[in-house]
């Protein structure tokens, strides 16, 4: 194994680990990778020295580090060595994103660099040993990081293409290199072609699907329950304690959340008790809209009791190994409890939508928006109330719009207001009669949940949020949420754009809708938006949910991918491949004699008959059909005789003819290949 | 050589030369039988300006081949039969006082011939060889201060035994290097070797070799044939093949500038012959071992372990990329 191969296939292998040790937050996982990669190296190399053969290193390595994997991660995972390596990868998957770089999360990662070093140490050892390894090597490598961080780390492809140039360069170079110093190497350059070409219509194939692969999605994740008490009643007395410091926070200035409360049973909120890993991933049952961003934020926890972890936005990656998540509602909780003085840092994506493109947006039919839809025994006068206020409107958008004109007009917050959430609660709030408690007056509870339950009635996916509106950083970049900072507000669902937030406690104007919501109450008149009179009281019905606006299909799943690609890109590069050699063809045939005999000798590369470099063309045309000689001699006048050089004009006509009878002694199956064999195109004479 | 090259040579010149080389080849063989290929590269040598070194045992036709390549081209043929005690006044010739005259004349030696045979060069001292070698070289004579010019065309054909080698002083690398090609007649066939036994039609041989051209000719065309075109691969060609001989670990002795230039103008001959006014790397192939191995010093080690220079030249070829028509 030469120093020049060996420092290639560790530059490759650790380039394509880049993506991989994304997969763990720090650099702890490169740096262990690094490590492996040069053990695996470096162990080949005293195997080699000792005079073991190739496959036997090859066992006996990587069942070292497979033991030491073990080692490493039984104290994490319960049970024997097949337990433990069996269970690594899908505790892996299931761990938090980045998974913390803890030694039970870092042993697959570890034992497959090894591994992988191993193997590519062993291909390359020795003169003459063919050079795919280091790139096959690469290639596992950037795709294990690509399956594990979904294609996040390396999003544009740019460490792809870097493992594509130094696998080529490192062809080229080694090539050159040990050819020049005598030592063989079958590399070789059709690999790299080939290897080249299937890279890049790799790149070119996957990236622009902007899908990537996630194999959690092929899990069942484990499900925690936990007991969460629902926050909304709290608010009352995180208001009265205003001053309370509840947490502080380092990130951009977006609404801070706790909890997305979705089922409401008539009486309350209920927060969801089934729980999972957040690293597992599974699908929220409406997915997020098509646009966001991603807010990253620091807190510390100061007053605020609980389990419920503050975040921005819909939690997608923590530094607390051990919170867990509500897929559906975003909801981040620590089954431990939060105490003071509790710091974490989590990465959120936060719905960003279309101003223009709300106002015409439409909302998921009742079946599969049926959770957030809900309202079991609905009163009449609720429902009618919901419809009142709707008059007129003319999208769903529109409607939650006026809603919350609605919801906000002539009320007012009041911290001394009764707490509740049921219809008789909100019934007392919107239309009770004057001068009873509670009547035009409440908190962000009474403000939501009335929100929600008129947007329900009249269509609209709704649910409450908790959590603390934002507030202005002090002077050290700090954001202080104290308990008067914290609130509720409803987010409605659009298809394709997400839950989108509505404010009917303030009607915040300031807001990334605002625009849209301006524009809206411009076009529906005041006179639409007043609340409507009280409905007479009747006995409570149930409300048969109203048929909400067709909603598009759901994406069409993402699985004719796999064998689109499957098929797509090999047909890809065989027509890339057929098109070079044609070209190729073409270029051969108008170079006379000399372009001629190239194309014979293509004939015979593909056909397994390359003739030894040290043979001359009359020499090689011996033993080939007519007019294989004459057409030998015709080429070597014209390429070694003083110009002008006039050769016959049917030289092709007799490389055709040679090339046929090349043919007819190989079998037809056995010539299907030959037309896209790349192998002629790199050939340098 | 007097003769001017002149611009490159013609294909019309090349098919004059062709004619002119079949015609001396089928004059000579008609002495040697079945032996075409030693007298085309004995012609080779001829017109490319060089020398030839035969190693062979005696009586296989060495004189035989001298005499009728003399006898084709209409030039004088002498024989030096070398011995320890040979001088090289012997060879070259010396000066003697004519009573008659009363002058000192110089007396050519038998180098004096357009060919020679120097029949067991390796018995004769260093110095004798040494002089020959020199007029090998210099083509020119000095004699108490007075140069005197060999005939053109001027070939030399030596012969060493390579076996009964009891005192005997073999030929140092240096001159071994003068010789353009180094070749070997061998025993004929069994067809031909019955034809030179059966009675009658042996003796004579050689008297009975036509004149086909004469000297100046062959000194014209000789001179010519330098401008045959040799491409740039060809000689890059070469090249490797010199610098693949250097770093050989089996020689102690690569081939020489000279050598690889004696390849090349062996090449132009060839490929002349041939009707081409262009050399190709076949011409080169079939050359190398002729014209490079007797200029190759293999290593001890090499030499005990039985490869020959030819040995290490084939493996040598098989190396070196040869260039290939490229469009």
């Amino acid at each position: 194994m030469t120093l020049g191969r060996t420092l290639w296939a560790l530059a490759l292998l650790l380039l394509a680990a880049v993506p991989l040790a994304s997969g763990w937050a720090g650099s702890t996982a490169w740096a262990l990778f690094a490590g492996a990669a040069v053990v695996g190296l470096g162990a080949v190399l005293g195997a080699r020295r000792v005079g073991m053969g190739g496959e036997p290193a090859v066992a006996l390595l990587v069942l070292i580090g497979l033991f030491g994997g073990y080692l490493a991660a039984r104290g994490a995972i319960g049970g024997g060595p097949i337990e433990v390596l069996r269970d690594s990868v899908p505790r892996l998957l299931t761990a938090a994103r980045p998974a913390p770089p803890t030694a039970d999360l870092l042993m697959p990662g570890v034992v497959v660099v090894f591994c992988v070093a191993v193997v590519v140490a062993v291909s390359i050892s020795g003169a003459g040993r063919v050079l795919v390894g280091p790139p096959i090597g690469a290639v596992v490598l950037y795709a294990a990081g690509a399956l594990l961080t979904a294609g996040a780390a390396d999003p544009h492809g740019l460490v792809a293409v870097g493992v594509v140039v130094v696998a080529v360069v490192g062809w080229v170079l080694l090539d050159r290199w040990e050819h020049e110093s005598g030592v063989k190497s079958p590399v070789g350059p059709p690999a790299a072609a080939l290897s080249g070409v299937a890279a890049v219509a790799l790149v070119v194939g996957l990236l622009p699907s902007g899908e990537a692969f996630e194999p959690r999605e092929l899990v069942r994740p484990p499900v925690i329950d936990v007991a969460v008490a629902n926050p909304l009643p709290r608010l009352a007395a995180w208001a009265a304690q205003g001053d309370t410091e509840l947490l502080r926070v380092w990130g951009p200035q977006f609404p801070v959340r706790m909890v997305a409360l979705a089922d409401f049973t008539g009486a309350t909120w209920r927060a969801s008790s089934l729980y999972s890993p957040i690293g597992a991933v599974a699908p929220p049952d409406l997915p997020a809209g098509k646009r966001t961003v991603t807010a990253e934020a620091r807190v510390t926890i100061g007053a605020l009791a609980g389990t419920w972890l503050p975040t921005m936005g819909r939690p997608t990656a923590t530094s607390l190994g051990d919170a867990v998540i509500d897929p559906d509602s975003g909801s981040l909780v620590l089954p431990r409890g939060t105490t003071p003085g509790l710091t974490y840092e989590a990465v959120g994506e936060v719905d960003r939508p279309d101003d223009q493109e709300l106002t015409t947006a439409v909302v998921p039919d009742s079946t599969t928006a049926a959770r957030y839809l809900a309202l079991p025994n609905l009163p009449l006068t609720l429902a009618q109330y919901a419809r009142d206020a709707v008059k007129n409107t003319t999208s769903p958008y529109e409607r939650a719009v006026a809603l919350e004109q609605v919801v906000r007009l002539n009320r007012v917050p009041d911290a001394e207001a009764p707490v509740g959430s049921s219809y008789a609660r909100v019934e007392q709030f919107l239309y009770g009669p004057d001068g009873e408690t509670g009547v035009n007056k409440g908190t962000a509870e009474q403000f939501a949940t009335a929100y929600a339950v008129l947007a329900r009635a009249v269509g609209l996916p709704t649910r409450v949020v908790v959590g603390f509106q934002p507030v202005a950083e002090d002077a050290d970049g700090v954001r202080v949420l104290r308990g008067v900072d914290a609130t509720a507000w409803p987010e409605v669902y659009f298809t394709d754009w997400g839950w989108v937030p509505f404010d009917p406690v303030s009607g915040n104007d300031s807001g990334p809708s605002a625009a849209a919501k301006r524009e809206v109450l411009n076009r529906l008149a005041s006179t639409t938006i007043t609340p409507p009179p009280p409905p007479a009281p009747g006995p409570p019905i149930v409300l048969p949910t109203p048929a909400p606006e067709a909603a598009p299909a759901p994406e069409a799943n993402r699985l004719w991918l796999v064998p689109a690609l499957v098929i797509g890109i090999p047909v890809l590069v065989l027509l890339v491949l057929a098109a070079a050699r044609a070209a190729r063809r073409s270029r051969l045939r108008r170079a006379g004699a000399a372009g001629a005999w190239a194309h014979v000798l293509d004939h015979l590369h593909v056909a397994g008959r390359t003739p030894p470099r040290h043979l001359t063309a009359p020499t090689i045309a011996e033993t080939l059909p007519a007019p294989a000689t004459a057409l030998a001699v015709l080429a070597d006048r014209a390429t070694f005789a003083p110009a002008p050089v006039r050769t016959a004009d049917d030289t092709w006509a007799m490389a055709r003819q040679v090339r046929s009878g090349v043919s007819r002694a190989v079998p037809p199956h056995k010539r299907l290949w030959w037309p896209f064999d790349p192998r002629p195109l790199w050939r340098k004479r | 050589m007097t003769t001017t090259a002149g611009p490159a040579v013609g294909e019309q010149e090349i098919a004059a030369f062709r004619t002119l080389h079949s015609q001396v080849g089928d004059a000579v063989e008609a002495a040697l039988r079945g032996k075409r290929p030693v007298v085309d590269l004995v012609l080779t040598a001829l017109f490319a300006g060089g020398h030839v070194l035969l190693e062979d045992v005696p009586g296989t036709g060495k004189t035989t081949l001298a005499r009728a390549v003399a006898g084709a081209l209409g030039g004088v043929s002498r024989r030096v039969q070398f011995t320890p005690d040979l001088l090289p006044s012997d060879v070259t010739g010396t000066s003697v006082y004519d009573p008659r005259s009363g002058e000192v004349r110089f007396r050519p030696g038998p180098v004096f011939a357009n060919v020679v045979l120097a029949d067991e060069i390796n018995r004769a001292a260093a110095k004798t060889q040494s002089a020959l070698l020199e007029v090998m070289e210099e083509r020119t004579v000095t004699v108490d201060g007075v140069g005197h010019s060999v005939p053109n065309p001027f070939l030399v054909v030596a012969t060493q035994n390579p076996i009964d080698l009891d005192g005997t002083y073999r030929l140092p690398e240096a001159q071994l290097d003068r010789f353009m090609l180094r070749t070997a007649i061998g025993y004929p066939d069994l067809e031909h070797e019955m034809d030179v036994l059966r009675p009658g039609s042996g003796a004579g041989a050689v008297a009975a070799v036509r004149t086909v051209t004469d000297p100046a000719r062959v000194a014209t065309v000789a001179a010519r044939l330098g401008t045959v075109h040799v491409a740039d691969p060809i000689l890059r060609y070469v090249t490797e093949l010199g610098a693949a001989t250097r770093s050989d670990s089996r020689l102690r002795l690569g081939a020489s500038t000279r050598g690889l230039r004696s390849l090349v103008r062996c090449a132009q001959v060839h490929a002349a012959a041939q009707g081409r006014h262009f050399a190709v790397p076949s011409d080169v192939q079939g050359l190398l071992v002729p014209v490079l191995a007797h200029r190759l010093v293999p290593t001890r080690e090499a030499q005990l372990a039985g490869t020959t220079a030819a040995d290490v030249l084939a493996e040598v070829v098989a190396s070196v990329e040869v260039p290939r028509p490229t469009p």
